[in-house]
């Protein structure tokens, strides 16, 4: 339902409500009154015009009993001192009409054929009264008025005097919202008026005023209260992206101290990384010449040595002999370290090819070899077979020739000369080994062995320069792998290795 | 044994004597030419230089080619015998202190016939020598009277 009263403000809505209450209590008092007035005012009339009507049937008695018309009618032409009623009818025993009186004077006044009951009917304007004239419990007639009163005129002056009160009422309505908007709605308007200034200038400062001391009143302060509140709130705001701004340009020059930083070390970087691929450069230039000018003078020297020994043997005698062969023995050692060397450096230098490498097989083959060169010794091998791993085949093969060949050298003087090569699976390690029960060592050294020209046995034991497994190491470590042992004088050693478990990416290794 | 003869190209006087003395020793008699570097070698080889005039329709029946040389390495003298006609089937031994994989695979490259490491230890060298002897003058055949057309 589209209310009929468009509520913009309180104000008007309080104007109206006042206004409405006003009329509507005027209205429902002005036709309660009305309807009541009217009530009475029938009540007596009724009350009236049936005394009439019993008075001037009794007057008519006589004239019934007589049938005397003459004296009926002028008894009823006494009602001419009743202006209210038109017209009278007096209606015999039999229900005739015997008389009558009309007020203006013509008898053409259309009365009932037959008189009905006792009533008082209301019709309009109209008024009829039916009273039966009785005398010593004998009806000797009735009698018929007919009258009329001005309800209209009643009626339209009540309803010009509610009018008339209803404006004074508007008037009053007025007044009283004037009155009520001084302590209601002009405090609710103030706040109303801040709260739109803060909204607009965003300033936390204004403050409503304080009329009255009731609900309005109350929340005046309490909205004086939260807007300190807000206020505060918002300073604290303020300050606090303040703060937040500051630390973020401070952040950010951080960052950008931490690029610049990066792009140095970037640079950095590079020239290092430059620096050492010059170094290895030189480095295989140097083992470039290595292998050639150091060789060649030793070639010499064991050469002269030896041709000393074969051209002049005659003229020697044993001294001359033991210091031509220990000089050849030198040469002979520092032949092999030269070699030893060279391949240790070429172990850094190479790139590693990652290939699926049969372990097995490798190691069959070493040890092929190694009976080759020594068709006399008898050595029990056992090699297991299907070690497969993701390696270097050419590293592992001088790590494998490096193992298996201090193996063969340490067992030379053990009388059941046994090696042993397998793999062992711890979890998700794999654990390659070679065991001999040869010479061993005492495990307090252990951590010595893996040093260049480390040695734990002299060369009158066993021979060898002692770069073996400082090769094998670094062959280990390239593959991500670790390489220990366990040993024990006289009981032979063990050595383990692991390589990586997956291929990484072939970066530097 | 016929007029094959060797040219050995060898900067080291000492490992010059002891290959000779080797070669002695197991018996090999062929002449045995010897220059210093690889400008001589060519010389020697293509009769320019110092060796101008020489017969050149008379190749080395083996050439014993050391890679480090004076001048021009043992590598460039290779080279350059390969891309002559005059001579470049005659047979080339690289025969070097070096084991560097790299020297290997540039002299197979660049078209010889072997390659021998010199050993430090004399027995062994002579016992290589003696075997690259024995081969190269007796067992390896090379077209007649040593004319390379």
């Amino acid at each position: 339902m589209k209310p009929f009263i468009r509520l913009r403000s309180v104000r008007y809505k309080l104007f109206v409500g006042v206004l409405l209450t006003s009329i509507a209590a005027l209205l429902v008092t002005g036709a309660s009154l009305m309807a009541y007035d009217l009530h009475n005012l029938k009540t007596s009339l009724a009350d009236d015009l049936n005394t009439q009507a019993e008075l001037i049937g009794r007057a008519c008695v006589p004239a019934l009993q007589f049938d005397d018309q003459k004296t009926a009618n002028s008894n009823l032409a006494l009602l001419q001192a009743r202006p209210m009623i038109d017209a009278a009818a007096l209606y015999n025993a039999k229900g005739a009409i015997f008389g009558s009186y009309s007020r203006a004077g013509n008898a053409a006044a259309d009365f009932p054929q037959l008189p009905g009951d006792d009533a008082v009917e209301f019709d309009g304007e109209n008024i009829t009264v039916t009273r039966r004239i009785v005398d010593n419990n004998e009806i000797l007639g009735s009698l018929y008025l007919h009258a009329h009163y001005n309800l209209y005129q009643r009626v339209r002056n009540y309803i010009g005097i509610v009018l008339a009160v209803s404006s004074l009422a508007l008037l009053i309505s007025l007044l009283l919202s004037t009155w009520l908007q001084a302590t209601v709605t002009r405090p609710i308007q103030d706040i109303t008026k801040v709260a739109q200034q803060v909204i607009e200038k965003r300033d936390y400062s204004p403050r409503a005023h304080k009329t009255t001391d009731d609900e309005i009143g109350y929340l005046v302060d309490a909205f004086n209260r939260m807007l300190a509140e807000i206020g505060t709130r918002a300073q604290a705001q303020e300050a606090s992206n303040r703060e937040l701004a500051r630390e973020v340009a401070e952040r950010k020059s951080a960052e950008d101290e931490i690029m610049r930083l990066n792009r140095d070390l970037e640079a950095r970087v590079q020239e290092r990384t430059n620096k050492l691929q010059e170094i290895n450069s030189e480095l295989e230039a140097f083992s470039y010449s290595v292998s050639h000018d150091l060789r060649a003078p030793l070639r010499a020297i064991d050469g002269f040595s030896q041709a000393l020994l074969t051209e002049f043997g005659a003229q020697t005698d044993e001294k001359m002999r033991h210091y031509l062969q220990r000089i050849k023995v030198g040469t002979a050692r520092m032949g092999q370290l030269i070699e030893d060397l060279l391949n240790l450096s070429r172990i850094s230098r190479l790139e590693i090819l990652w290939r699926e490498v049969d372990l097995s097989a490798l190691a069959n083959q070493v040890v092929q070899d190694l009976q080759q060169r020594d068709p006399e010794r008898k050595v029990t091998v056992s090699i297991w077979d299907n070690i497969t791993v993701h390696a270097d085949q050419r590293l592992l093969r001088v790590a494998l020739e490096n193992l298996l060949g201090n193996a063969w050298k340490f067992t030379g003087k053990t009388g059941e000369a046994r090696i042993e090569f397998g793999m062992l699976q711890e979890g998700e390690r794999r654990i390659i080994f070679v065991r001999d029960n040869g010479a061993g060592f005492d495990m307090a050294y252990a951590d010595k062995l893996f040093g260049a020209f480390q040695r734990l046995h002299g060369m009158h034991e066993f021979p060898g320069t002692g770069i073996g497994l400082a090769t094998v190491q670094r062959i280990v470590n390239r593959h991500g792998g670790r390489i220990w042992c366990q040993a024990a004088p006289g009981k032979g050693a063990t050595f383990f290795f692991t390589l990586q478990a997956e291929p990484q990416q072939h970066g530097p290794a | 044994m016929d007029d094959k003869f060797i040219l050995m190209v060898e900067d080291n006087p000492d490992d010059e004597e002891m290959t000779l003395r080797s070669l002695q020793q197991a018996g090999i008699a062929n002449e045995v030419q010897v220059v210093r570097d690889g400008v001589e070698a060519l010389d020697f080889l293509f009769g320019t230089g110092s060796f101008a005039g020489r017969d050149t329709a008379r190749m080395p029946a083996l050439v014993l080619l050391d890679l480090k040389l004076p001048k021009l390495n043992g590598i460039d003298v290779l080279t350059r015998m390969r891309q002559h006609e005059l001579t470049r089937t005659v047979p080339v031994v690289i025969l070097t202190s070096s084991s560097e994989d790299e020297d290997m695979a540039r002299s197979y490259a660049s078209g010889a016939n072997s390659y021998v490491r010199k050993p430090v230890i004399f027995a062994d060298f002579a016992g290589v020598v003696s075997q690259l002897g024995l081969y190269w003058m007796l067992l390896n055949q090379i077209p007649n009277g040593n004319r390379t057309r």
